[in-house]
């Protein structure tokens, strides 16, 4: 078995796979990974934010832009993780698998960061298609969890490869001489060894009767090229759902710019939301609190207050955004006629009942921003029933979800 | 070089501890069946399936390489992986499109089409790729006869 293990990693020994190109692959993988842990943290904390929390109102695209990186880094960790994983692939052969207490740490990370890199990469993709129940467990939680495992596991596994790491970081330190692989423990002898016999040495024999690769630089670089095609083409048709500079190749993204009533996608339909009736109906006002005052809006009250026309995107958690035209009043005039200026804290409650998302809080960063309006019109048009009739939140810089619809009241906190 | 990899194992031990506590925290312990479901079948499908079938491929390829140029077969091995990631990213999307969605503006294209035209596309790249290689290649010997 042993020797079986190492003819294996002799025969899968090939020239794009070497240290340094574990190195390049390691350190995009790293970018990746880093981006996508930062802006997936940024992205948690705007959603459950601690006391002490306040969050940039500007650029407006603050969020869509993180978040859009967020999914596209995900997306480019696919081709990443495998150029990665196959670079170092022999490894996998090593014999014997563990020398020791030490090394077998070193492997047990390396299987908690390949699994947990794999499982985190693949429920995203699948969250972005709303494909819950292919998981026995919470997406977001696991997501969020799995997002320490995977960052603290690369910390080790930098800390364990910082000499490979260091010695073949810079082009022109390696290459020539062709590296060797990492010595096995089991090396045998000049004289030792003979031909595998049997089926085994057959199936050796036939692959060692082909020539060898003949140019190592080419199959290097057609390894990168393969790669950096792979790349471009995942990007140029997926990201149109986030950036709209690729949305005319957007032909594999989860979502599409414009399809969607007003001619915006969408996440929760009203009917989903149990609140066709409520929001449909004449009877709908907007109740605004602050302590012992309040005021009751109905919408053609609403539309009688100053209008303001504003350009925001709408960026979901999910990675895909939009901008489009919003009109209605601000929300800061709404909360000054029950004189909650000094206060800021705005919670929003939906006529959705029971959800997650039914209530939304905002920091009075948002809440007393000029661009954050109560929405009654988006591109033109009243808001459609499933974008939140008969009026909605939207607020810059700031994730769709918390962006409440079928608003029915707005309350300071003190 | 010993100061910082202390500093960066002891860093992402605290980490892995964070991960662990905040599994703990959020995630019910009806659950943890599932996700140690999908970590074995991650590496099971990793090194028990994905690395077979890549050193067949790869011992199938070397086999070649006695009769097809090594160029030829590096472009033919690029649009194979090319291929093959695709297929991993959008075959889940027809599948889960085919289920059907929450909404009719969640996976609101056609990818199965999408997804035949891509296929078409690389593979006629591919074509033009191998015969641009071979046209250069021949041009090289006839200016450099062996």
């Amino acid at each position: 078995m042993q020797r079986l293990l190492f003819e294996l990693r002799n025969r899968l020994h090939a020239p794009s796979r070497n240290p340094r190109t574990a190195v390049v692959f390691g350190r995009l993988l790293a970018i990746a990974f880093l981006l996508c842990f930062g802006t997936g943290i940024y992205s948690h904390f705007i959603q459950e934010p601690l006391p002490w929390m306040s969050f940039a109102t500007r650029p407006i695209w603050l969020y869509q832009v993180t978040q859009g990186v967020h999914i596209v880094a995900g997306i480019l960790c696919f081709p990443l993780i495998f150029a990665k994983l196959y670079a170092v692939y022999p490894e996998l052969f090593k014999t014997p698998p563990i020398t020791g207490f030490a090394n077998f740490l070193e492997r047990a990370s390396i299987a908690l960061f390949v699994a947990s890199s794999l499982v985190q990469i693949t429920i995203g993709l699948l969250n972005t298609y709303q494909w819950y129940a292919l998981f026995p467990f919470p997406f977001r939680q696991t997501h969020f969890a799995l997002s320490f495992v995977i960052i603290g596991s690369l910390a080790i596994h930098i800390a364990v490869k910082l000499p490979i790491i260091a010695k073949y970081w810079r082009k022109k330190d390696n290459y020539e001489p062709e590296p060797e692989l990492e010595p096995d423990q089991f090396v045998p002898a000049a004289g030792e060894l003979q031909p595998i016999h049997g089926i085994t040495g057959k199936v050796f024999n036939w692959i060692d009767s082909s020539p060898e690769a003949q140019k190592p630089q080419a199959s290097r670089r057609g390894f990168f090229v393969i790669f950096g095609l792979a790349s471009a083409a995942l990007v140029t048709l997926t990201a149109g759902q986030s950036f709209k500079v690729f949305d005319a190749t957007n032909v594999f993204g989860p979502r599409k710019n414009g399809i969607g009533p007003n001619a915006l996608p969408i996440n929760r339909t009203a009917k989903k939301a149990d609140v066709v009736d409520k929001a449909s109906s004449p009877d709908w006002r907007l109740t605004v609190i602050n302590g012992t005052a309040a005021m009751t809006y109905s919408l053609a009250e609403l539309n009688a207050m100053p209008q303001y026309e504003v350009e925001l995107p709408i960026a979901c958690v999910e990675g895909w955004s939009q901008m489009a035209t919003w009109k209605g009043p601000r929300l800061r005039d709404l909360i000054d006629s029950v004189d909650g200026e000094a206060i800021g804290t705005v919670k929003a409650t939906s006529l959705e009942e029971g959800s997650l998302y039914a209530i939304s809080e905002m920091g009075p960063e948002f809440a007393r921003d000029e661009l954050t309006l109560v929405a009654l019109e988006v591109n033109g048009e009243t808001l459609d029933l499933d974008h939140g009739y008969p009026a909605r939140l939207i607020a810059p810089a700031r994730p769709g979800v918390l962006q409440t619809k079928w608003l029915s009241s707005l309350e300071v906190l003190a | 070089m010993k100061i910082t990899r202390v500093i960066l194992i002891a860093f992402g031990v605290a980490l892995l501890i964070v991960g662990a506590l905040v599994l703990l925290a959020t995630v019910e312990p009806t659950n943890y069946l599932g996700i140690a479901i999908w970590f074995l079948g991650a590496l099971i499908i990793h090194d028990g399936i994905l690395g077979p079938v890549v050193f067949g491929v790869s011992v199938v390829m070397r086999k070649s390489s006695r009769r097809i140029p090594f160029g030829v077969l590096l472009i033919i091995q690029g649009a194979l992986v090319i291929g093959a990631l695709f297929t991993a990213i959008v075959v889940p999307e027809i599948l889960k499109q085919g289920i059907g969605t929450a909404n009719p503006t969640l996976l609101p294209l056609e990818y199965g089409r999408n997804l035949v035209v891509f296929y078409v596309a690389l593979a006629v790249v591919t074509a033009a790729a191998i015969a641009v290689y071979i046209g250069m290649r021949r041009r090289k010997q006839q200016h450099h006869p062996a």
